[in-house]
């Protein structure tokens, strides 16, 4: 007998809660349930484990309000913020920007195109950490490639790219945006390529070409896409450890931290983890709302012509 | 797909923790003669070779077994500080940066390894004992919560043909401290009147990166007579005049250096490794950096090893023997150690002079021991013309502790590079030195507020 003929048979109070806990488990039915149990329970086990306990003993460590009092009233602290946010600032929005001109580019046809592109986006395939190292090594203002370049064509002295704050920080900014900016072209280049040939096609009846359709067919069309690769950029940039890191080692003085690479100097180089993880925590007021107006965006369903 | 019913699954999973749980003893056994240990990796391969010869030595002679991990110096600090914060802690771990002995010791997270220092304590220098006695704000005492295995010196290294070119000899050198400095920069203005373009008479490490620059600080500070600046009570001297003017002298001379052009403007921002870069391309004629991995670094080239020569430190201004601070690296063992014996067996077997001496040997003698008899009685430390020069310096010659053995507070003093920011207020935000000390000495007065030491 199935358990459809028990229904059929059953009180109304009883067949309503029976109902109910089968909708509850998701319209399964017996073992399929306890199956179904046996294949998340690793999958939850794994969430718990490296998702939830991490995120909640972060934010356990991170609790104590003395450790921001401390943390504000560390002057490199208060330029760390500073530095933050001009990274971001800058390198985010050059970046994405560069990207979106750049992805018209890689629009157009021909072989050397494609070669080019293959080319382009090699900074973002090789692995960070030697490329940053050697962008560190070319960049010495004694020894250096850049500076041995600039004083074999013009006979002078470049300028000592990572011994001033703002040299420095300018050189992680660039670091970073020369890894990333091939990722997110590519990205907005596959946005621009799902443009339907036909409007194109339509415009130029019309008599629009160039700046024009750019401006009333590509912009409106990957603005969401834009948009979300911005707000997605700022939120992975807060956390780039590397290009700061192995660029400018936080230097000259300590003077080129950003939050990320602040939190790691304070947690492991002066063992003091609570105040490392508090360094990043106190990001949270920027993150927070970013990650909700990207959830936001996320759920915007139509095109936005 | 079988049927499997919930009744299934619960006693499945019971019966796997009854297994788990029934197989516990037979682990615990087996962990009885096992202690895990995180080693430091070694500047050259030899090093880690050598540790692992000891393991293996150690283990066929006692039946135990040292589960042992060797990791990169950054990492192995990281894995430091994420097991004590956990309580997940290994049996044994080098102290990474040595310094860490002083602030866990104060924290009262360190097992009290006197005992073991003990079965070679008459072998050991002062130096050593002291580095290794540090105070527990728990018990409110001293104790002796590090073994000592080896240390580290700060010889000075030179290129000898790039002062032969500017037309001197290595004999030339001044034998007291400013005009030995001063020496290197007539090299350097030698060097450049013949068209070299960038070559620095002095590799003075001013960065804000590693313990490089604490080092360098320090040594010029102890050159100056401010070596009281922490005494062995642990207090803080930093109003005395000595001292203030010590401090004051050694923030002046490298910085004023580097503004004359004498140091690559690089060197504030430098790491670990620029100074030993910078050495090895030849852009600085001198280099104060510990031990002698400049030299072991480029061992396989015969020509350019030979034409470095190490020294020792000058003399101070008014003539005198200037103690060379010495970096002892102690093996420490966590509170909550789940095996505190093998981990005290080890390390007894370890600190014998023999096995002691065998691993730093392999090691090309990069770093020194901490026992002074062991190279009274082996040849072999002074048969090459770098590791006397080191091993007379930082074993022979006189030394003194860290400041954080002392007080832990000094730690953090480190940690946070307050000497090396002070340099830094001189050359990039105008500071005057004096104005540059008292921000560092309030900043040093805060810190060690934190550190109250109870005096018996």
């Amino acid at each position: 007998m199935s358990s459809t003929s028990v229904l059929e048979f059953a009180p109304s109070a009883i067949r309503q809660r029976i109902t109910t806990w089968r909708h509850l488990r998701g319209g399964l039915k017996g073992s399929e349930y306890a199956w179904a149990i046996a294949f998340l329970v690793p999958y939850v086990g794994v969430f718990l484990a490296f998702v939830v306990y991490p995120a909640v003993y972060g934010l356990w460590m991170g609790s104590e309000a003395s450790l921001y009092s401390e943390l504000f009233s560390d002057p490199i602290y208060q330029s760390t913020v500073v530095n933050t946010v001009l990274f971001l600032g800058i390198a985010v929005n050059l970046k994405m920007f560069c990207a979106l001109l750049l992805s018209g580019f890689f629009m157009r046809r021909g072989w050397w195109v494609k070669a080019l592109l293959m080319i382009y986006v090699l900074p973002w395939a090789v692995p960070a950490l030697p490329t940053f190292i050697s962008i560190h090594w070319m960049l010495n203002g004694e020894w250096g490639l850049i500076n041995n370049a600039i004083y074999q064509i013009f006979h002078i002295d470049g300028p000592a790219w990572l011994d001033s704050r703002w040299f420095a920080l300018g050189s992680a900014i660039y670091s970073h945006i020369w890894k990333w900016m091939p990722f997110w072209t590519v990205i907005l280049l596959a946005g621009r390529m799902a443009i339907p040939q036909d409007l194109y096609d339509a415009a130029k009846v019309d008599g629009a070409t160039g700046w024009r359709q750019f401006v009333h067919i590509n912009l409106p069309l990957i603005a969401n896409l834009y948009l979300i690769c911005t707000l997605l950029s700022t939120i992975f940039s807060l956390g780039d450890f590397n290009s700061v890191f192995f660029v400018t080692g936080g230097g000259p003085a300590n003077s080129t931290h950003v939050l990320a690479t602040l939190g790691i100097r304070d947690a492991f180089d002066l063992a003091q983890p609570r105040l490392g993880v508090a360094a990043v925590m106190s990001a949270l007021p920027l993150v927070i709302p970013l990650v909700i107006i990207l959830m936001r965006k996320l759920k915007t369903a139509e095109v936005q012509l | 797909m079988g049927n499997l019913s919930r009744r299934a699954v619960i006693r499945a999973s019971v019966q796997l923790a009854a297994a788990g749980a029934l197989s516990r003893p037979y682990i615990a056994n087996a962990a009885n003669t096992t202690a895990s240990a995180w080693w430091v990796q070694g500047f050259a391969q030899e090093e880690d070779v050598a540790f692992r010869q000891v393991v293996e030595d150690y283990q066929k002679a006692s039946g135990n077994t040292i589960d042992y991990s060797i990791i990169p110096y950054a990492p192995e600090r990281q894995k430091i500080v994420s097991a004590i914060t956990s309580g997940d802690v290994p049996d044994l771990f080098t102290a990474n940066p040595a310094e860490i002995v002083a602030l866990y010791a104060w924290q009262g997270k360190l097992v009290d390894v006197g005992d073991v220092v003990e079965t070679q304590k008459s072998q050991f220098s002062e130096t050593a004992l002291l580095s290794a006695q540090c105070y527990n704000s728990v018990t409110k005492r001293r104790g002796t919560y590090g073994v000592p295995f080896t240390g580290a010196v700060l010889p000075i290294h030179v290129w000898k043909s790039l002062v032969e070119k500017a037309g001197y000899k290595i004999e030339d050198i001044p034998k007291t401290w400013d005009p030995c400095w001063d020496f290197f920069k007539d090299v350097q203005k030698k060097l450049r009147a013949q068209g070299a373009r960038n070559v620095y008479g002095q590799g003075l490490q001013v960065t804000a990166n590693g313990v490089d620059p604490n080092n360098t600080f320090h040594y010029f500070l102890i050159a100056y007579g401010g070596q009281d600046i922490v005494t062995k009570d642990g207090l803080l001297h930093v109003d005395d005049p000595k001292v203030r003017a010590a401090v004051i002298k050694a923030l002046t001379y490298p910085t004023t250096s580097l503004k004359q052009g004498f140091v690559p403007p690089s060197a504030v921002n430098w790491n670990d490794a620029d100074d030993n870069n910078a050495f090895h391309s030849k852009l600085i004629v001198m280099d104060l950096d510990g031990t002698i991995s400049t030299e072991v670094a480029i061992i396989k080239d015969q020509e350019d090893y030979n034409d470095i020569v190490t020294m020792g430190l000058p003399l101070s201004n008014e003539g005198q023997p200037v103690p060379s601070q010495l970096t002892v690296v102690n093996a420490l063992i966590p509170v909550g150690a789940k095996n505190v014996a093998v981990a005290k067996d080890f390390l007894k077997y370890f600190i014998q002079p023999k096995v002691n001496n065998e691993w730093l040997k392999v090691g090309l003698g990069r770093n020194i021991p901490v026992m002074p008899q062991i190279v009274k009685d082996d040849p072999w430390w002074f048969a090459d013309p770098h590791r006397k020069a080191y091993t007379t310096q930082g074993v022979i010659g006189s030394t003194v502790p860290a400041y954080w053995a002392f007080n832990p507070a000094y730690s953090q003093v480190q940690t946070e590079h307050v000497w090396s920011t002070a340099w830094n207020d001189i050359l990039n935000n105008g500071m005057t030195a004096d104005a540059a000390a008292d921000k560092a000495f309030a900043r040093i007065k805060e810190i060690f507020a934190k550190y109250p030491i109870v005096q018996s």
